[in-house]
């Protein structure tokens, strides 16, 4: 029992460079900054609550209030300045600055902490109060944002550890954090390819068919795609079974580099023949934060160091 | 040590708590169907997603305290939703279009637009979301607000229609065999600027 305990612990707690929580937090920086820009023009659109959207953002609130009254929301941003005068729309404004900035922050590593927070912070709001018009991308945002803000930062290659000479206060912890995110990517890609295998079509490849060509998710001629069709079955199978599989082989040393390429060439491909390029960063920022560094000689040579040693 | 303890059992908490979503996900998919497990998998998953949800403290009330920390907590941790995208089958898609009827019998057709293609997504997802939504209620004021937005860009319409329709994707074959998208109607709704509330005029 005293050994299995060790065993569990060790395996939690292992010893490891920052590198993976650096690939993070630069990934999250572009994501977030990527994110940002890419809704610029249609975020008071989307977002607004006034009348003036899409739909009323009022409605995903009132809708999640139901469900809790403590997720965070843009609402709650707008009814604060509202006694000084600020109108909806210089709120949603200042809110999307903020994130684009909070996304910079993560990139250069300046304020680490804070800019995780508030990423995560601006983030959830945004997809929270945009309920009927998030998908994907906002949930894998969320998750790597939230673990991004509980792990030690900052780490080696921030501005705040090289110029504002600023350290993790547990250290011990980049172990800790890193197996979160390698366990939870696991329960990911499991569920992802158990519900995949469960239909048909990806097992004949219609789905694959079908995904290229359905709206807004065809970029490419279908009277192209036509011509491939024998490849569909074959690219069917090979999602199903690589996602089933990732919990599986991406631990053990000798498969982990092809399971890792794999999946980033699936997620690249993705991004690519259906237009999904934040959906296809966010999970490969994810996957190569988690798994990447183990890959690298770096990690190697320097697993042994605890960074409060190397502090030290 | 102490503090290696409490990172073990909040691990222990969270990933409880994901995999219990994904598992109620999974069980519901089953018991909507169509997937390629035997009919008689649907009831027994029904039963089995029935008590993942009482787990997961769905079955309590709205105000229970318990339900409203375990709902905020999978909110703000991004964990609240499964990661069945695109399965068991990809479905079809939705297609809402705006019929804006101007003075002297003028008639014009408009699509919900945006300016970039990563709030396109966004807006497929919602139009996703009037589809499959339950509630016709719900459904007719998603309509609505999405018909007042293509209002205001158009101050002189008079009435709007709107029709919401379903994307039939064609098999491969079918479209080696010349078979394009096909649209099923599905719902319209009425809007007037002196009568707002929508008119349901199929269903």
């Amino acid at each position: 029992m005293q050994g299995l305990r060790e065993r569990l612990l060790g395996f939690l707690f292992q010893d490891g460079t920052d590198q993976w929580l650096a690939i993070l937090r630069v990934g999250l920086g572009f994501q977030v900054t990527f994110y940002s820009f890419s809704l610029r023009s249609d975020w008071n659109y989307l977002l607004s609550g006034a009348g003036n959207g899409v739909v009323s953002r009022n409605l995903a609130e009132a809708l999640l209030s139901v469900e809790s009254h403590f997720v965070p929301r843009l609402g709650w941003l707008v009814t604060l300045a509202a006694p000084t005068g600020l109108s909806e729309e210089t709120v949603l404004s200042i809110a999307w600055g903020c994130l684009l900035v909070a996304g910079c922050g993560l990139l250069v590593g300046l304020a680490c902490r804070f800019s995780a927070i508030l990423a995560w912070f601006l983030q959830i709001c945004t997809a929270k109060s945009g309920g009927f018009v998030s998908y994907g991308v906002d949930n894998f945002m969320t998750i790597g944002l939230f673990y991004l803000m509980l792990s030690p930062l900052p780490d080696r290659f921030s501005l705040d550890w090289r110029i504002r000479n600023l350290r993790p206060k547990h250290p011990q912890l980049l172990g800790f954090w890193r197996r979160v995110l390698q366990l939870h990517l696991c329960v990911i890609y499991f569920f992802s390819g158990l519900t995949k295998c469960l239909g048909s079509g990806w097992w004949n490849g219609s789905s694959v068919w079908r995904a290229l060509i359905r709206p807004p998710f065809n970029v490419i001629d279908p009277e192209i795609l036509v011509r491939w069709n024998y490849v569909f079955p074959v690219a069917g199978i090979f999602v199903c079974l690589l996602e089933i599989t990732y919990p599986f082989f991406i631990w053990n040393s000798q498969t982990r580099k092809i399971w890792l390429v794999c999946i980033c060439v699936m997620h690249v491909g993705i991004g690519v023949t259906m237009g999904m390029y934040l959906f296809a960063l966010i999970m490969i920022v994810l996957n190569v934060a988690a798994f990447g560094p183990a890959l690298s000689r770096m990690e190697r040579c320097t697993a042994s160091l605890q960074p409060h040693k190397a502090v030290s | 040590m102490r503090q290696k303890y409490v990172c073990v059992a909040w691990l222990f908490l969270h990933f409880l708590l994901i995999i219990s979503v994904s598992c109620r996900e999974t069980l519901r998919l089953i018991a909507q169907g169509p997937t390629i497990l035997p009919s008689s998998f649907k009831s027994y998953s029904q039963e089995a997603e029935t008590t993942v949800s009482i787990a997961l403290g769905q079955h309590l009330s709205a105000s229970n305290h318990v339900r409203q920390t375990l709902a905020t907590y999978l909110h703000i941790s991004g964990i609240e939703a499964s990661y069945g995208y695109f399965a068991p089958n990809v479905p079809g898609s939705y297609k809402l279009v705006f019929e804006l009827h101007y003075r002297h019998g003028r008639v014009e057709y408009e699509l919900p637009s945006v300016s970039s293609a990563a709030a396109a997504f966004r807006i497929a997802g919602l139009l996703d979301n009037i589809g499959r939504t339950r509630s016709d209620a719900l459904r007719e004021h998603l309509v609505k607000m999405m018909a007042q937005s293509i209002w205001r860009e158009h101050a002189d319409v008079e009435t709007v229609r709107a029709i919401f329709g379903s994307i039939g994707l064609p098999s491969v074959r079918d479209f080696e065999h010349g078979k394009r998208e096909s649209y099923e109607f599905l719902y319209a709704y009425d809007f007037s600027l002196q009568n707002e509330s929508p008119k349901p005029n199929d269903h």
